[in-house]
């Protein structure tokens, strides 16, 4: 197992230097814009599987997570001279205390009851943003003005959209590492021992809720980065982009890709923002992408639990051991 | 459930009803250099982005500008060369926004955009149009970036004058003292354009009230409730047609029609609108246009008629944003026609757009100019109808607008020699 984790480590790093290195050398603008979003989505959906994997737990809220980084971010852009990465950090450290936050009334709850209050979190925050708008450079704890946008800053190592896809792909791999290293380490017993049985978990000595906040504010932290990084790279955000069903459809895909592993993360945020990008590419309704969504959910769900990466992961598993 | 059910009925039939535009009088359209030969040489790329997703259809415009240049092409081209048009559509999407307009000018390489028409993409992309240099001659613009950027210039007024447009006339005719803007709550185009309405309220001693509604979840009953609440006598629908036609309804439902003073931007102005309002609305509602009466006789309007009518695609809405689209292309292809066709790259077109200064069309209250400027709003000038008999008919010919939003324009027209 541990064999199989390191290969999967060194695969991961390979394929993250591979792609920093040539994606943004042979792929067209248009689709260095297109994997920038992928990745920042498969950023945020790592949060996502991070919980249901490691806990059962299903958090229909994470693109209303994403839209608090992305708020912050914009605040701290607009409000103060901070270095962008540290705003990116800082944006991610916040959203996950607020992701913790939101999390400790429901952590009584399980299965579809905690999904739906989770729901209504996103739903919370879709009126939110709708209400309040994101900040735009204007006075005032919200920071909106009735005009136009000022402009938002990226890394001076990161000003044009390669660099930037590159700066991205660094930071999804970095929190690769950061939900790697959580798995291997206590934090990742934990975890295991109370999705087998919380009271067993208590029994031996765990602060299970301590452990579930924990998941939840990493997941945040995720999700925060990911919305900080989504602002940089869009150059604005728009509170039509961060609906609560929007949720619904992320956590789908992370099921669909695969929550158990790195490239599951991936995986969703490929089918999440490249199918849509391609179907509009080839003159076909992006719409096509969610009757795709659907069937693959059926699918992930009767057939392949551990999704399109389990699958690819266990034939090659299998292929190993057939030799 | 009444009113939403009535709202998507109104919002189907809007799509369905388009504009007629004047009839064509039997001649062949005129386009570019009227040769009547198709035009061979290497293309020229050119691109377009629309947004046509709910809740509103802004494809107008580029609609307008491809009918034109498949015009320009089967009569010599610019000089020998056949245009490309390439549309995109940011569905209201300002991520897809930022992607097609990268594919657009860094990947297909386009010499200039025409007949944008959105309510996202020009918000997203505005850095890259200026870090690129490259313009855009926008058609249906209702975002201030449009108006306030160094490369994009639109033909169409947008919300702001449109509206001040409509308000001058209902506090000059209609006797108004307090309005309420009703809008949609996006900073960049509800709240922009309401605030420079209650500025302009302001500015002549009267009242004006925001009234701004989440444009994902339109409740159409609380705002017209908000607005009675208000205590307001005009009611100005800063709204694309679809959710104000939605509004009406709910206050011919209500009986508000008498309540207040009705006045619009352009958004409504559409022939289809007619048979969903009905007689109710017959002399109550007015409306600002941005550009001339669809069935006007002046040289351009008719020859767009013919335009669209030879050279359109089944489906294409034949709208002021329409006319805005066909202008707009015709100004580049009058533009571009000047330049050597050899020597016809990005930073030719560039420099021959920004040199377009007084170009004249019956389309157009006054002459429209682009120069080299951080900001552009060539068309702030319109006409004021009154929706009557399922028609419109004209109570005010070209009138311009005073606002303090206009004072780098005037200063810009100043130095241009521009009136």
């Amino acid at each position: 197992m541990q064999l199989l984790t390191h290969k999967s480590t060194l695969v991961g790093l390979v394929a993250l230097l591979l792609a920093v290195i040539l994606l943004p050398m042979f792929a067209g603008a248009l689709w260095v814009k297109v994997l920038t979003s992928a990745a920042i989505f498969a950023l945020a959906a790592s949060g996502v599987s991070l919980v249901y994997a490691q806990l059962g737990l299903i958090n229909l809220a994470q693109i209303a997570l994403i839209g608090i980084g992305g708020w912050i971010a914009l605040r701290l852009n607009y409000g103060t001279a901070l270095p962008v990465t540290l705003i990116v950090l800082g944006s991610g450290i916040l959203t996950g205390l607020i992701g913790a936050l939101f999390a400790l009334p429901a952590l009584r709850m399980r299965g579809l009851y905690l999904a739906l209050v989770t729901l209504m979190v996103a739903a919370l925050f879709q009126i939110m943003f709708n209400a309040f708008q994101f900040p735009n450079g204007g006075e005032g704890f919200w920071g909106v003005a009735q005009k136009s946008a000022a402009s938002i800053r990226r890394p001076a190592f990161a000003e044009t959209d390669e660099a930037y896809f590159r700066y991205v792909l660094i930071a999804l791999g970095l929190s690769f590492a950061l939900i790697g290293l959580h798995k291997a380490g206590r934090p990742g017993r934990a975890w295991a021992m109370t999705r087998q049985s919380e009271a067993n978990a208590m029994a031996a000595g765990i602060n299970v809720t301590f452990y579930k906040l924990w998941a939840f504010a990493l997941s945040g932290l995720l999700a925060g980065i990911a919305g900080a990084l989504l602002a940089g790279a869009l150059g604005q955000l728009d509170a039509r982009s961060f609906l609560a069903g929007e949720g619904i459809l992320l956590f789908a895909l992370a099921v669909v890709g695969g929550a158990f592993s790195w490239l599951g993360a991936v995986f969703a945020g490929l089918l999440y923002k490249l199918l849509p990008a391609l179907f509009n590419d080839w003159g076909l309704s992006a719409d096509i992408a969610l009757i795709i969504f659907g069937g693959a959910l059926m699918h992930a769900i009767m057939t392949a639990p551990h999704g399109i990466a389990g699958q690819i992961l266990g034939a090659f598993n299998k292929e190993k051991s057939d030799d | 459930m009444k009113t939403t059910l009535l709202f998507a009925a109104t919002l189907m039939a809007g799509a369905a009803f388009m504009a007629e535009p004047a009839k064509a009088d039997g001649h062949a359209p005129v386009c570019g250099l009227n040769t009547g030969t198709a035009a061979t040489g290497d293309p020229i790329k050119v691109g377009g982005i629309n947004g046509n997703a709910p809740p509103g259809d802004f494809s107008g415009g580029t609609d307008g500008a491809a009918a034109y240049f498949d015009c320009v092409n089967a009569n010599g081209g610019v000089n020998g060369r056949p245009i490309e048009y390439i549309v995109e559509n940011d569905q209201w999407n300002p991520e897809l926004a930022g992607q097609v307009a990268t594919k657009l000018v860094k990947d297909e390489n386009v010499v200039a955009l025409v007949g944008n028409g959105s309510v996202v993409e020009m918000a997203v992309n505005a850095p890259l149009y200026a870090s690129e240099d490259v313009m855009v001659m926008a058609s249906g613009c209702a975002i201030s970036e449009c108006y306030e950027s160094s490369h994009i210039v639109s033909t169409n007024q947008g919300p702001l004058p449109s509206g001040i447009g409509a308000l001058k006339f209902a506090i000059e005719e209609l006797g108004a003292t307090n309005a309420a803007c009703i809008g949609f709550n996006i900073p960049n185009n509800g709240g922009w354009a309401c605030d420079w309405m209650n500025e302009y309220m302001e500015s002549k001693g009267l009242q004006g009230t925001s009234i701004l509604m989440d444009p994902t979840a339109v409740d159409l009953n609380s705002v017209y409730l908000q607005a009675l609440a208000e205590g307001v006598d005009t009611i100005l629908l800063m709204l694309p047609a679809g959710p104000a036609i939605g509004l009406l309804k709910v206050a011919e439902e209500q009986g508000g029609r008498d309540l207040f003073k009705w006045v619009s931007p352009t958004p409504l102005y559409e022939p289809g609108v007619g048979e969903i309002l009905g007689e109710y609305w017959s002399e109550n509602l007015y409306i600002n246009i941005e550009l001339n009466e669809f069935d006007s006789e002046g040289a351009d309007n008719q020859n767009w008629a013919k335009v669209v009518e030879a050279y359109g695609q089944d489906g294409d809405r034949q709208d002021t944003f329409s006319q805005s689209g066909y202008i707009s292309a015709k100004f580049f292809v009058d533009a571009l026609l000047k330049l050597d066709p050899a020597t016809i790259d990005r930073p030719t077109v560039t420099k021959a757009i920004q040199g377009i200064v007084g170009a004249e069309s019956d389309l157009l209250c006054k002459p429209y100019y682009v120069g080299e400027a951080d900001r552009h709003m060539p068309n702030h000038a319109g006409r004021m109808v009154v929706f009557k008999d399922g028609g419109f008919e004209l109570v005010r010919d070209c009138y311009d607008i005073d606002t303090n939003y206009l004072d780098p324009i005037r200063a810009q027209e100043a130095a241009l020699g521009l009136k």
